[in-house]
């Protein structure tokens, strides 16, 4: 019992950590029509963005309070992500746009593996993984074999104020109905005075600063980060936005929790075979697709965000 | 003077498919001007290109004496056109209220943006009583209501409106041609593409007439009642 709640709770980080990534996905999807696939990478620059700036601070600051390193890690890791995010949609998948979608999706993935190799080239010691700094406070809670910790309570909760806040963006303020009514329509947008391209950049941007914030997590979470961690991430992320109905920013989030959710029950299902977790999760998903080839949340398959 | 629009010598083409040849046309002001022609003559895609989705081959557009040919459309919404486009293309998934909402994208005070809002649901008291529903859930009538209230919350100086009777009962077609009659009385140039050319003609003051892409009659209203062109496309 006490190992299955320590499923659950290892089991809700990830949930969180791929949420957000979905949430990119299912962003840009929702305003451009297009998988960005190299999405998943975009977290990893985020990661490795926080590295250096981490490096960076120790080098000039060595005496910086650890909130404030936290805080600049990731303001850096947005910054990078926002610069990489934007450039790509600007100036790789706009031009793209009137061309077919499986252009886009192919020139995405190599755009992902352009940003791997970058990393593995020029990154000092690239192809090694890196270890990345315990920043947060390790206590933790003990109960039996059952171990809470504190730093991955923190991490939880600001994902989920992260999640509330893109939200609130989309919900309530004059940008995200924007984007919403880009999504929905996009010459309609257009006609009510949209500046379609700048809604679609700054789509990019909160989507990156989201993944940012998943890369960072990643790092404080595993303690290591490594140029091709954003490879399996992304396809998590990917296969989340699809579960939760490719558009639909809930949909997403809750996918983020399913694929977490499966992949914990493969390691507890198979305690023999934990290593087996993944493809236990992939195929539930492919299964899942088979029967709900539209996303779990019932929705016409023309509606978004 | 304001002059609303003068189109000159405007082509459009999709891809290879020439669409419009050499069309001329200007718009009056606080008046109705009506286009006319046959399911297929190229009104949409006239519209399309006045408002900058489809930008011309050849040709200028210009508002009140400023060319705004090649224009992104927001910025020729920033001019002070409306749209309300063929199909009307509400956010289904949005409320009636934000529906409108978005029609006030660019206007900054909410002072204003309020008041427009209040005249709005003056002028449809159905749409004040129904501001929080998901506007994909109204009425076909209802929807017509959004995509018109829309159109009416930029304050624009010139509305451009493509068949907004389309798949609306005659009561509703009706009680249309009344709103959008009282839309030019206060003021703003109306554009109207129309297939219900008896009731159009009634309040428009000039007209033209598509065919195959080109202009073949043009004239004021009573001209063109009479106009044998006319007569035969649409009396016969
Ligand atoms: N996106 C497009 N690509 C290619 N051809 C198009 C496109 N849109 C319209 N056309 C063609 O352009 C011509 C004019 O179409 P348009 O929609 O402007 O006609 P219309 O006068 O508005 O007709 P209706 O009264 O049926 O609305 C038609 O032959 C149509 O097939
Ligand atoms: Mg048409």
């Amino acid at each position: 019992m006490e190992l299955f709640l320590q499923f659950c709770i290892n089991g809700l980080m990830l949930g969180m950590m791929y949420a957000l990534v979905a949430v990119g996905f299912t962003l840009f999807f929702g305003v451009l029509d297009v998988i960005v696939f190299s999405h998943g990478d975009t977290v990893m620059i985020g990661a490795f963005g926080g590295l250096s700036m981490y490096w960076w601070l120790g080098a000039v600051y060595p005496g910086l309070s650890l909130t404030w390193t936290v805080l600049w890690v990731f303001l850096a890791a947005a910054l990078a992500v926002t610069v990489v995010g934007t450039l790509v949609a600007r100036f790789l998948i706009m031009p793209l746009r009137k061309a077919p979608p499986l252009n886009t999706l192919l020139a995405t993935m190599m755009l992902g593996t352009v940003l791997r190799e970058a990393i593995r080239l020029f990154f000092p010691d690239g192809s090694n993984p890196k270890p990345f700094p315990h920043l947060l406070p390790e206590w933790s809670w003990q109960s039996g074999s059952l171990t809470l910790r504190f730093d991955n309570a923190l991490l939880f909760l600001s994902g989920a104020v992260m999640i509330v806040l893109v939200h609130l963006l989309i919900t309530r303020t004059r940008l995200g109905m924007a984007i919403r009514a880009v999504a929905q329509d996009e010459e309609a947008a257009q006609l009510m005075g949209v500046n379609f391209t700048m809604i679609v950049l700054a789509t990019f941007a909160l989507g990156s600063v989201v993944a940012a914030f998943a890369g960072v997590m990643n790092g404080l979470y595993y303690n290591e980060i490594n140029f091709g961690m954003g490879l399996l991430l992304g396809a998590i992320g990917f296969s989340a936005a699809v579960i939760g109905g490719l558009g639909n920013i809930y949909g997403a989030i809750l996918g983020g929790f399913i694929f977490a959710f499966l992949q914990t029950l493969g390691a507890v299902a198979l305690p023999f075979a934990s290593a087996y977790k993944d493809v236990f999760a992939f195929g539930s998903v492919i299964a899942l697709m088979a029967v709900r080839p539209t996303g779990l949340i019932a929705e016409p398959s023309s509606q978004r965000v | 003077m304001f002059r609303p629009m003068q189109i000159e010598h405007l082509h459009v083409a999709y891809g290879n498919a020439c669409v419009l040849n050499d069309v001329n046309m200007e718009i009056g002001p606080k008046r109705i001007t009506c286009l006319l022609g046959a399911n297929g003559a190229g009104k949409s895609t006239l519209i399309r290109a006045l408002v900058g989705l489809t930008p011309p081959r050849r040709g200028s557009i210009f508002f009140d004496g400023e060319d705004i040919t090649r224009l992104a459309p927001h910025r020729v919404v920033a001019k002070g056109i409306s749209c309300i486009p063929e199909g009307r293309r509400i956010f289904s998934k949005m409320s009636v209220e934000e529906n409108l909402l978005m029609g006030a994208y660019q206007e900054k005070s909410r002072g204003e943006i309020k008041a427009r809002l209040d005249k709005v649901y003056d002028i449809f008291p159905r749409l004040a009583e129904r501001r929080g529903q998901l506007a994909g859930t109204m009425s076909g009538g209802e929807q017509a209501m959004v995509s018109i209230g829309r159109g009416l919350m930029p304050a624009p100086r010139l509305m451009i409106i493509d068949e907004p009777s389309l798949g609306l009962s005659p009561a509703l077609v009706k009680e249309n041609f009344r709103i959008i009659r009282s839309i030019c009385e206060t003021g703003t140039a109306v554009f109207l593409v129309e297939q219900n050319v008896r009731q159009t003609l009634a309040i428009a003051s000039y007209g033209y007439v598509l065919s195959q892409g080109r202009v073949i009659a043009q004239g004021t209203a009573e001209e063109l009642k009479s106009d044998s062109q006319v007569q035969k496309a649409y009396f016969g």
